[in-house]
């Protein structure tokens, strides 16, 4: 009775075949002798599940960052039956030059920290397992001062996942303002955090433009197409130019309002960043009217929307609904 | 810290292997608990790899596995000392961080250079670039516009590092507005809004201070010696007993925005024909309410109790009486 070997036994054992032959292995030979795959190989009349098996643990690799080649047979050019596999050990390993610190590797231990819940916590974890290989010690320290960000929204692990993979996303999308969400088909570009918010930067290729999308608003589950689908790929700059981008949109999307002096809207409204009193009130910056409507919302009689008009009848609207809502 | 573990994955065991073994090798000897501890796993997680490492191998050129190419340990060591020694191994590479994981610990860095503590790390810029150099792939697009830490930051940093006690010009979330004196704790970031926790003079305990709801600061004499308890960013904001329950009902889509409002303790039903979802969770005071729908204006409907349902109508009609003025 063959034993049942684990999912990370089978990968390890595959990265130890592929990383220790030269001219590479095609896919007979590691599917008949490689274990995990080889046991399944002898007894299995499906050989095409365990196909599919090798096809996920290759993508698996990939995504962990394991530099897996294929390459085609001298006279047999994509023909998949003779390709052979391999991962080269100058792509695999870390360059000897990235080497740190105590203190830098100190401070890449806080930046782990940063990250609370979700993806970017599950690959700063990684990476800091793939660092401590280095031997240095990383003391679980703890400053008086700890910026944390939360990356909860369930659209951020399959959105990295698609622009690692280069694969087209659809997904439902509740815009701002709106009451029931849209479908949206894009090339996802970029993930931004900016004013404690999560942007997606992506092409829409319906709309064949590239659009803005707030993870918080995307709605249910992402699907997403193959891999190579996606009709844009992010620039080297993309994710600069992105929160650049959002940059010049908050700079020049403002609105006049007037708190009531001393109130918890005043307050807050003023430590808002790059508020100014202006004659008339108090002038605040914003990337989207509608988000800010909901906000001036929750604020309820302590704040008045001098301008612009379409703001103060945004915020107007939003009571009414809601009176309506409970009347 | 006290942080839930979550349960591995197996590309987290395959990262622990790919990473243990060039250390193993580096190390020369090492006992189980301090490879444990290096890593910050439990012993046995470091036993299993062990166990795994050594039965795993190369197929030879004839296919099936061969002895000379699998890896060996001193096995005496091992038995009667806990001690792992690596005699030979078929891969001693460091792997490389991937796309991904380069670009969690970039942002993560961008993250840190705003705070002013960093501010002045010049090696930061250097280990970015390292970084990069040590992926696999390109990068991943991820990054981070850090808020610029303002005056009232700065300040309470200053207090927090050189202990000494703060006035504060607060306003509470039911609109009181107080002058609180605190001896800071910590300064917590949570996605951009910072908290200082801190002992309250006024309340004699702990209490956690939002930094957007602080009018004013001024720095008072040395801060006095307190029995720190330390909190966890995410539970600053635990029910409390005079919290009282309310019920709403709102369309599944608006569900994630009013995240902020969860707790541990809520009940949530969906009914997916309809798309509806009923949720019933904590609400501190009546003051909360109209925040609470204004999460989605319009959208999210109170449904008990009746008093919360009042309120939030007379809320929303002084709001508009109020704008006709």
């Amino acid at each position: 009775m063959a034993r049942t070997i684990p999912v990370e036994e089978r990968l390890f054992s595959l990265v130890l075949a592929l990383l220790a032959t030269e001219h590479g292995l095609t896919k007979h030979e590691i599917l008949s002798t490689v274990t995990g795959y080889a046991a399944r190989y002898a007894t299995d009349r499906d050989r095409g599940s365990l196909e599919r098996q090798f096809e996920r643990d290759k993508e698996e690799l990939r995504d962990l960052g394991v530099p897996l080649e294929t390459f085609d047979a001298q006279g047999a050019e994509n023909d998949t039956k003779f390709q052979r596999y391999r991962i080269p050990a100058d792509r695999y390993q870390l360059p000897e030059e990235v080497r740190f610190t105590p203190d830098q590797y100190a401070l890449l231990g806080l930046a782990a920290q940063v990250w609370r819940e979700g993806s970017l916590s599950q690959d700063s974890r990684r990476a800091l397992t793939k660092l401590r290989s280095l031997g240095l010690a990383l003391d679980d320290a703890i400053i008086g001062m700890a910026p944390t960000i939360r990356t909860r929204d369930s659209a951020h692990e399959p959105l990295t996942l698609a622009i690692d993979r280069g694969q087209q996303v659809t997904f439902r999308y509740l815009k701002p303002g709106r009451t029931s969400p849209e479908l949206r088909r894009v090339s996802p570009l970029a993930l931004v955090h900016h004013e404690g918010r999560w942007h997606l930067q992506a092409h829409d290729d319906a709309a064949d433009a590239p659009r803005t999308f707030l993870l918080r608003r995307i709605v249910g589950q992402v699907a997403v197409a193959v891999a190579g689908s996606a009709t844009h790929r992010p620039a080297p700059d993309e994710p600069a130019r992105a929160l650049a981008e959002l940059r010049e949109i908050w700079q020049r999307t403002v609105a006049v309002v007037r708190p009531r002096p001393g109130s918890e809207a005043d307050v807050v409204l003023r430590n808002r960043a790059e508020t100014r009193t202006v004659d008339g009130g108090l002038e605040i910056h914003t990337t989207d009217l509608d988000i800010l409507a909901d906000e001036l919302t929750a604020f309820g009689a302590d704040v008045l929307v001098v301008e612009p008009a379409s703001l103060h009848d945004a915020v107007h609207a939003r009571w009414q609904a809601i009176l309506e809502r409970h009347g | 810290m006290a942080k839930r573990a979550p349960a591995p994955k197996a590309g987290d065991k395959l990262t622990f292997l790919l990473a243990l073994v060039p250390y193993l090798i580096d190390q020369v000897r090492v006992s189980v608990d301090e490879a444990a501890a290096h890593f910050g796993v439990p012993p046995q997680r470091v036993r299993d790899a062990v166990a795994l490492i050594t039965t795993s191998g190369l197929p030879g050129d004839d296919g099936a596995y061969s002895h000379a190419d699998l890896f060996d340990i001193d096995w005496t060591a091992y038995e009667e000392r806990d001690v792992i020694t690596i005699i030979r191994a078929p891969v001693d590479e460091i792997p490389r961080l991937s796309s991904r994981e380069a670009a969690a610990l970039l942002a993560g860095l961008q993250v840190l250079a705003a705070s002013p503590s960093f501010a002045a790390r010049t090696d930061a810029v250097e280990l970015m670039e390292l970084l990069g150099r040590g992926a696999s792939e390109s990068v991943a697009p991820v990054a981070v516009a850090p808020s610029a830490p303002d005056d009232l930051r700065a300040l309470l940093t200053r207090a927090l590092h050189e202990q000494l006690r703060v006035r504060l010009d607060y306003v509470s979330t039911r609109g009181e507005r107080q002058s609180r004196e605190v001896d800071p704790i910590r300064l917590d970031g949570l996605d951009d809004v910072w908290y200082l926790r801190g002992w309250c003079l006024l309340r004699d305990s702990e209490r956690t201070f939002r930094l957007d709801r602080i009018a004013g600061a001024e720095l008072l004499g040395p801060a006095a010696e307190h029995e720190a308890v330390s909190v966890d960013p995410e539970q600053l904001f635990r029910p409390a007993p005079d919290d009282q329950r309310v019920t709403l009902r709102l369309p599944v889509s608006a569900l994630p925005l009013v995240t902020d409002y969860r707790g541990p303790d809520d009940e949530l039903s969906v009914d997916s024909e309809s798309g509806t979802a009923t949720l019933t969770l904590m609400v501190g005071h009546d003051g909360v309410l109209g925040r609470l729908v204004s999460c989605a204006p319009g959208a999210i409907e109170i449904v008990a109790p009746p008093e919360a349902r009042a309120a939030v109508a007379a809320w929303a009609r002084t709001a508009l009486a109020e704008e006709s003025v």
